[in-house]
């Protein structure tokens, strides 16, 4: 059973390959750095738009990147 | 304060304001009230002239934050943090109102002088708007560091 709580691996995925700054992610999703690092911290869960467009930024499916925790 | 967002420093600026001014105001209106001075015209006087303050040291302090960090577009989470506290606060101002109300109505069937009295009325639905807006930027804070 799913606790509800949406979780994600948007520090780990940045933190892999080249790296992308939580700046760069939030220009390319269109949110505030803030935001970028609430998410991150698992004190905000993103719209499904802004959670898609973060899967897209890399190049990752939305299922990967967000999960509902158990 | 480099971590916090543009609308996150606008609130901290603008509850600490509202906080000093309110206080202000209200202790003023205390003295006013015991020492027999507080009539219509005075009221209005000091409302106007604290109201006009907080307005000079909102717009001042704006422009300070502006200058060392680029104002924002509000974003959803913004937007989330905002219609979340606006709602409670927007509901104690309701509760708020509809018991003065209340207290003007019954008052005036039961014949209580004070209830009807106008000065009372005003400092009553400051006092509502004051603890209003201090739940609704307390809230905001509250919500930009523990999340929705």
């Amino acid at each position: 059973m799913a606790s509800g709580k949406v979780e994600n691996r948007v520090r780990e995925l940045r933190a892999s390959g080249p790296g992308m700054t939580q700046q760069a992610l939030a220009e390319a999703v269109g949110v505030s750095r803030q935001t970028i690092i609430a998410i991150e911290q698992g004190r905000y869960s993103p719209s499904l738009e802004v959670a898609l467009k973060i899967a897209a930024a890399f190049g990752e499916p939305v299922e990967w990147v967000f999960w509902l925790g158990v | 304060m480099s971590d916090l967002s543009f609308h996150e420093k606008s609130a901290w600026g603008t509850l600490l304001a509202t906080w000093l001014i309110g206080i202000l105001y209200f202790n003023s209106a205390w003295d006013m009230w015991q020492a027999g001075q507080l009539h219509p015209a005075s009221n209005f006087g000091l409302a106007a002239g604290l109201t006009a303050l907080l307005v000079a040291v909102l717009v001042a302090y704006h422009m300070l934050i502006a200058v060392t960090a680029k104002p924002e577009d509000e974003d959803e989470r913004d937007r989330s943090i905002s219609r979340r506290a606006g709602s409670i606060g927007g509901a104690i101002l309701t509760v708020g109102v509809i018991g003065i109300v209340f207290q003007i109505l019954i008052g005036g069937m039961l014949g209580d002088p004070v209830a009807g009295s106008p000065i009372l009325i005003a400092n009553a639905l400051m006092a509502v708007v004051f603890i209003a807006t201090i739940v609704e930027l307390s809230l905001t804070l509250y919500f930009y560091r523990k999340g929705l």
